[in-house]
């Protein structure tokens, strides 16, 4: 082999000569401002990427979220009308109670992020080996934390604000500090989150898992007994005045003056403040300023306290961390494993097989089944309560119908997100699947059958839980469980057909293959099969209800409504829902076997 | 330039690295060689700042990694054995954020990255997205962002793994001429082919301690052999496990 040409210039300059005066290190103000200028390059890339090559997700989100925007708005505005005439006093009160939730879950939130960030992720290995300042480093992974836990926050509060802001007919201050108030009130919960994560991987990495599952714990039990004490010990007629006083005498616990939700009511119930007089309008205007500034200052100092233990702490916990990853025990097989691969016939063992590897697979992977659980966790503590709004029959059936459609919406991300890539993931192993004693179908037959025994279980308890808080009637619950499981096949169907006729067999990341078009088009058509579901499932108790109310004022259209009430059209829902379910599930299962029969790895 | 001092790390009750004491001079190419799990990883992630030693000192061109890391940094390049980019960042991109960190005068710095790009040939791809990037092209573009500020210190994990075999004889070349220049090299690697043709010296780690350090002469001396390949030796060595001692002086 002939020589190679020599590297020209680096190669050729004598090294220590110059190289003190090349790398003259970077000043602190320039570190912020290069991690800054990465930061604004790596978005300003990514959005002209997606604006090239994901229109359709791109245009789908902004929809979906203006639809959730104004939908919040509706429903706040509203409310704020309804307690303005009759209860304004307890409007600061719930704000409390709804900053003070949002601060604690921010402190969650961030600190996980901030973990993932800082502890796991290749971009800190890179930081770490080069001349940057731990607190820098911290900086930087801590500006994209609070932007991922605080838009949520944003998406959430602005509704409500703008709505209040509406009813109370606040000035156009209000409007203007609206924005900086809440930016400066996420700031301080997002760097506790920080501190608390930085403080619990240096003196205590072996147990910051079971550190944060109590916290975890605790804070739900907290939010839950707020909730319970609030609504569902409260003896007095729903929505009276005194029902008010009573729920909300019990949430002013959350109105404690050092608590940053506290300073954040304050100075929005401050900049609020019309009057006529314009000293006093200025007063209000400069209270509110004074709790900007007090929650400005605290972040800050927050800030600065955050760095100094990044500063002293970051590295040592990261080397900490990374002994603790790789002293982990063997993970052991779990009895379930045992009893999937031991039950059924030997021809069916490959595709159980399968379904072992996904399980254990899943049982490993946290950021699964912890969103899993808080999801579905949530919406049980939500049915739990429900029974304390003492609904009437009309409406409790609304609200299960409601219920459903929630469940069926939860369950399409998780099959979006999770299920949807499994095919795609498997491309990397195709060799090893390949050269085994299954058919091409069994693999696909396992995703579905693993993504429908997964999803079965919870969303039927979930709705057993709703309809029986609810009270409804037996033959409605059946019916919602009939649906339940059209929706648990069908959704999985989608997601694993979709997955199997559109792989993305290059692609390592399962966030980036669900965000794909692929998956896109997965979370429409789930949307879309969810609604029929929901409505057919519904139409039967609807309409009973409906011909009931218009008996007597239109007896030829209760007549009508009378036919869909009675039985038979319970039974023909049920069917419908079966069809549905099976032509959702069937269809893409289908076509997605046939296409990954042809792939090419 | 490179001095462990006593190192020792623990995993839990695991001793991944024992007691390690070695003293590389500058303008020497050094290889660590040893079977996986032999501590080779562990003594790079705290010779750059990853992992502090449980017991004793780690230094770079006399500064403590665990104690001044940012001096000890602003001397050091690093290639790990699976290469970090920043998907959503050219190449070219990824090179000014690397210039920039070391504080290199922006009106030198880009006359540097030509010369990079022309020796580890980016031009092709350098103002692609480095998420398009093959392994290879990854490689390379990080082998270039390591010497861009021109460091006292290289150091290489599994350096030529995805590597092409012209891009392996460019980087060869590349350690040969900077070591000249007195550049000092820490190299873990596999490849005992490649720890012959090039390194001044190796050390042969089992379990976490240093079995051998010297010349390939020397060892074959120590063992008695003559004419053999490293690779005989280095399988001789490993495959009785403990029991050779460090040659005196090396260490």
């Amino acid at each position: 082999m002939p020589a190679m040409p020599s590297p020209r210039s680096p190669s050729e300059q004598p090294l220590a000569a110059h190289s003190d005066e090349l790398r003259r290190g970077i000043a602190p103000q320039d570190e912020t401002r290069l991690f800054l200028r990465l930061r604004r390059r790596m978005v300003t890339s990514t959005l002209g990427h997606m604006l090239r090559t994901a229109r359709l997700r791109i245009t789908l989100v902004a929809l979906l979220s203006l639809i959730f925007w104004g939908s919040l708005f509706g429903i706040f505005y509203e409310a704020f009308l309804f307690l303005e005439d009759l209860h304004a006093d307890v409007i600061p009160m719930l704000f409390n109670a709804f900053f003070l939730s949002l601060m604690v879950m921010l402190v969650f939130s961030s600190g996980i992020l901030l973990y993932s960030g800082l502890y796991t992720s290749r971009e800190a290995r890179l930081l770490l080996t080069l001349p940057a300042t731990p607190d820098a480093i911290f900086a930087h992974v801590f500006r994209e934390s609070i932007w991922f836990s605080s838009w949520g926050f944003v998406l959430l509060g602005s509704p409500m604000l703008v709505a209040y802001g509406l009813v109370h007919d606040a000035p156009p201050a209000y409007y203007l500090l609206m924005l900086p108030l809440m930016v400066s009130f996420v700031i301080i919960p997002a760097t506790v989150g920080g501190m608390l994560c930085l403080t619990l991987v240096r003196w205590l990495p072996r147990l910051r898992l079971h550190v944060l599952t109590v916290a975890g714990v605790l804070a739900v039990a907290l939010v839950g007994w707020l909730g319970w004490s609030a609504f569902s010990q409260n003896d007095a007629d729903r929505l009276t005045t005194s029902w008010f006083e009573q729920a909300f005498s019990r949430l002013a616990v959350t109105e404690q003056r050092f608590l940053p939700s506290w300073w954040l009511t304050s100075g929005l119930m401050e900049a609020s403040h019309r009057s006529s007089d314009p000293q006093r309008q200025w007063a209000a205007l400069a209270e509110a300023g004074a709790f900007l500034a007090v929650l400005v200052s605290n972040g800050l100092f927050l800030q600065m306290l955050a760095g100094m233990l990044a500063r002293t702490w970051y590295r040592r916990g990261y080397g900490l961390l990374a002994g603790e990853f790789t002293a982990r025990r063997a993970p052991q097989a779990s009895w379930i494993d045992h009893a999937i691969e031991r039950l059924g016939s030997k021809q069916g063992l490959p595709l159980r097989l399968l379904l072992v590897k996904d399980l254990r697979l899943f049982r490993r992977d946290i950021a699964q089944w912890s969103q899993f659980a808080i999801f579905f966790g949530l919406l049980a503590i939500y049915f739990v309560n429900l029974r304390s709004f003492h609904y009437d029959s009309s409406y409790a059936s609304l609200i299960g119908s409601l219920n459903l459609g929630v469940v069926g919406l939860i369950l399409s991300t998780f099959t979006t997100r999770f299920v949807y890539p499994m095919i795609s993931l498997e491309g990397r192993r195709f060799w090893i699947l390949g050269l085994l004693p299954l058919r091409r179908d069994q693999i696909v037959w396992s995703k579905f059958l693993f993504s429908v025994a997964g999803s079965l279980p919870p969303c039927c308890l979930l709705i057993l839980l709703s309809d029986r808080m609810l009270g409804l009637p037996g033959k409605a619950i059946l019916l919602h469980e009939i649906a339940c499981v059209a929706l648990c096949v069908g959704l999985s169907g989608i997601a694993v057909g979709l997955g199997a006729r559109i792989p993305d067999l290059r692609e390592a990341s399962p966030s980036k293959i669900a965000a794909g078009f692929g998956g896109t088009l997965s979370l429409v058509l789930s949307s879309l099969f969810i609604m029929p579901v929901v409505l057919v499932a519904g139409l039967p108790f609807h309409a009973e209800a409906a011909a009931r109310s218009m008996g007597g004022s239109f007896p030829w259209l209760a007549g009508l409504l009378g036919v869909f009430a009675a039985s038979s059209g319970a039974a023909a829902s049920a069917g419908s829902l079966i069809f549905l379910g099976l032509l959702a599930g069937g269809m893409p299962l289908l076509l997605g076997i046939r296409s990954f029969r042809r792939l090419e790895a | 330039m490179i001095e462990f001092d006593h190192a020792s790390r623990t995993y839990g009750t695991k001793e991944a690295v024992c007691d390690l004491s070695l003293t590389i001079p500058a303008g020497e190419l050094f290889a660590l060689l040893g079977p996986s799990g032999a501590g080779k990883t562990t003594s790079i992630k705290m010779l750059v700042g990853l992992l502090q030693p449980s017991k004793g000192t780690v230094r770079v061109c006399g500064h403590d990694v665990v104690r001044d890391p940012r001096s000890a940094h602003q001397r050091l390049g690093y290639v790990p054995d699976e290469a970090i980019l920043y998907d959503k960042l050219s190449g070219r991109e990824f090179l000014w954020f690397i210039a920039d960190m070391f504080g290199m005068d922006r009106g030198v710095t880009a006359a540097r990255i030509e010369d990079e790009i022309v020796a580890f040939e980016l031009g092709e791809f350098v103002d692609d997205l480095a998420e398009s990037y093959s392994l290879g092209m990854k490689q390379r573009l990080v082998f270039a962002a390591a010497l861009l500020h021109a460091p006292d210190v290289l150091v290489l994990d599994e350096p030529m793994v995805g590597l092409d075999p012209r891009t392996v004889r460019i980087v060869k070349d590349l350690i040969r001429s900077r070591t000249r220049d007195g550049m000092t090299v820490f190299m873990s690697t596999h490849t005992l082919a490649m720890a012959e043709e090039l390194a001044d010296r190796v050390g042969i780690m089992v379990k976490g301690s240093l079995q051998f350090l010297g010349t390939v002469d020397e060892l074959r001396q120590q063992l008695s052999v003559e004419e053999s390949s490293l690779e005989d030796l280095y399988l001789q060595l490993t495959g009785r496990g403990a029991g050779l001692p460090a040659t005196a002086g090396n260490a």
